[in-house]
């Protein structure tokens, strides 16, 4: 059964759509990620949900009740946001115990649950300290602490680690990831960073102009991207602007002036079109000049640890970015080398130009 | 030339301001002090004794107590009812759009445009005892004999209530403004009811301006001398009115300087006090 439902959720205001008949049903406990680029909608949807924006149409249902019109102190939702926005003036035991208090837990039972809740995002004994005198990471715990100590019937997520520096955001994808599945709590989780998304969720939603691209796995997300938004969006791209051609029964995609790549399945476009291609880094494969692929050379070499990046320019087309493990055995080419770029045609992600 | 290090920088900085103020306000202080210890002799003046009668008067004294209480009652209740009548409106004001913002600042300083002698004339117009406000009540049959709106601290409370609101409405509203949202939506998403996020949230987050703000009314309404004068007329006299007199009307300096000086003693007194209790409130100890 699903926990919490949105069925044709829209926002439309004067002067654009925000969110456009959104649909998504996200199961008991589940991790769901909206991802995409800023303005995207994602943010307006957890809003929705939580009751802080009102939507123009749709209806929202947690547990097979319509809430769509329930106030947000009525919603029993937790959320966390992107400024933390803990209550400065209050102390950090005061900060968690204050939803409890709404519902009225007191005395033993209300230090119990607040320790509880500070325990599980390791802050357990700095309840006496204030707001301003713990670290970003430590506020953000708090933060999730607060969230989570009344046991909200959703989780919700707002962008909560674009504010951590790149090492806390790390552990933190790990540690919420734990948390969630040891408390169960049905989760949505808003972010602009693909790695997040993927990282941390069991489904991730793209959505791109407030329409949803692709609800699915990571790993569906990853590697069979539904639309050109998804594959320019997950992984690293390489962006280049072609020509569909029909040669045959096959489709293939021009370019610049010689470089033909077939494409996989049925053309979407009229032959003719110009189009966006996508080809990612890593579904490229490269090896020596001897052996089959389209002709380049290396122009550029760089080392990123556990990968190398090469820049190829193709023979009579555009440059590419190639990627190859840096211990395997590409990873010597030099700058000036002739080398040879291999692509799958289901690799090969075309769409209008838009 | 060298060049100046921070620190003799800004001593430049302050030193014309310092300057002034040495000669203008520390220095007239400090030679008010000595006269407030001289005893003043009905008919002759200020004789060549010390004394401390001048300070215990103002305790012992009835007139002078009921003075000093009516000036606290007047500083208190003007103080009160401009964060009450003031509140809302900077609450509003920091919410709504910036156009709003900037046509209700005017509105709120426009009054401070009028001379302040002709503001309080309004209000004696409007008060007195054929004045609008009892004429309309007792055309319209509510009463029978004007009732007394001058003269008293219902008058001075409406009069200096209005003259100092603005200044109420001006140091709330960017503290309210500073307020983040987010801080509010939270405590919603937290079960909390809207007067909840008012009194524990909201509120306690508007402690800043409402203590600086606060302060300023009060101190401006118990040391006002013109509304007073003209709300209060010749007998109905605040410390302020009192201290004006006994410097220009009946020349009993050292009286007047002791009163200045415990004027001055309880504002300080109240503004310690009051910023220890918003601290603690505001969660800022």
């Amino acid at each position: 059964m699903p926990h919490l439902t949105l069925e044709a959720l829209e926002k439309r205001y004067a002067d654009h759509t925000a969110v456009s008949s959104v649909s998504l049903a996200i199961r008991d406990g589940e991790f769901v990620s909206l991802l995409g680029p800023s303005g995207c909608g994602k943010t307006t949807i957890l809003r929705m949900v939580a009751g802080l924006i009102a939507p123009t149409s749709g209806r929202i249902s947690i547990d097979d009740r319509d809430v769509t019109q329930l106030p947000v102190n009525r919603r029993n939702i937790g959320l966390v946001f992107q400024s933390y926005a803990l209550f400065p003036h209050m102390t950090v035991f005061e900060n968690v115990a204050f939803g409890l208090r709404r519902q009225r837990v007191e005395g033993q039972a209300l230090k119990e649950r607040v320790d509880e809740a500070l325990a599980s995002v390791r802050l357990a004994g700095l309840g006496e300290r204030y707001p301003r005198q713990l670290s970003g990471g430590q506020q953000q715990r708090v933060a999730v602490a607060r969230s989570i100590a009344p046991r909200p019937a959703i989780l919700l997520f707002d962008e909560p680690l674009s504010n951590l520096d790149a090492a806390l955001r790390d552990e933190m994808q790990f540690e919420l990831k734990r948390l969630q599945r040891e408390v169960g709590i049905t989760t949505l989780f808003v972010t602009h960073d693909q790695g997040e998304a993927l990282s941390m969720s069991d489904r991730v939603c793209v959505m791109a102009h407030g329409v949803v691209q692709q609800f699915a796995t990571p790993e569906e997300i990853y590697r069979r991207p539904a639309t050109g938004f998804v594959a320019s969006f997950i992984g690293r791209p390489n962006r280049l602007r072609g020509k569909l051609l029909q040669i045959g029964g096959d489709t293939q995609v021009e370019l610049g002036q010689g470089l033909r790549l077939p494409v996989a399945g049925a053309p979407v476009l009229p032959a003719g079109s110009a189009v966006d291609v996508v080809l990612r880094q890593e579904d490229l494969r490269l090896a020596g000049p001897q052996t089959a692929g389209h002709p380049g050379r290396v122009m550029l070499r760089s080392f990123v640890g556990a990968r190398v990046q090469y820049v190829v320019a193709m023979d009579g087309g555009p440059e590419l970015i190639v990627e190859a493990p840096s211990s395997g055995p590409d990873a010597e080419l030099a700058p000036g080398q002739g080398a040879r770029v291999a692509i799958d045609p289901r690799h090969v992600y075309v769409n209008a130009v838009g | 030339m060298e060049p100046n290090t921070p620190r003799r920088a800004g001593l430049m900085l302050v030193s014309p301001l310092m300057l002034v103020l040495l000669l203008v306000f520390i220095a007239p202080v400090l030679m008010m002090l000595p006269l407030s210890l001289r005893e003043y002799v009905a008919g002759t003046g200020i004789s060549d004794r010390w004394t401390l009668v001048n300070y215990t008067q103002i305790l012992t004294d009835d007139y002078y107590r009921e003075v000093v209480v009516r000036t606290l009652q007047l500083g208190f209740g003007v103080t009160l009812i401009c964060l009450l009548l003031g509140y809302p409106l900077a609450y509003y004001m920091a919410r709504t759009t910036p156009r709003i913002r900037f046509a209700l600042t005017m509105l709120v300083i426009f009054p401070m445009l009028l001379n302040l002698v002709v503001r309080s004339f309004g209000w004696i117009a409007l008060l007195a005892n054929r004045g609008l406000v009892n004429n309309l009540l007792i055309d319209l049959g509510l009463l029978e004999r004007p009732i007394k709106l001058m003269f008293n601290l219902t008058g001075l409370l409406l009069g200096m209530s209005h003259i100092f609101l603005p200044f109420m409405v001006l140091m709330l509203v960017p503290t309210i403004q500073a307020i983040p949202r987010d801080v509010q939506a939270a405590a919603y998403t937290l079960s909390a009811s809207r007067p909840r996020v008012f009194w524990s949230v909201t509120l306690p987050l508007s402690a800043p301006g409402i203590l600086a703000g606060s302060i300023l009314v009060f101190v401006l309404t118990i040391s006002a001398l013109v509304t007073p004068r003209m709300l209060g007329g010749p007998t109905y006299k605040v410390m302020a009115t009192l201290i004006y007199d006994d410097f220009l009307q009946t020349l009993d300096w050292p009286s007047g300087a002791a009163l200045s000086f415990t004027l001055t003693a309880m504002t300080l007194v109240i503004i310690g006090l009051s910023s220890r209790l918003a601290k603690r409130w505001g969660g800022q100890s």
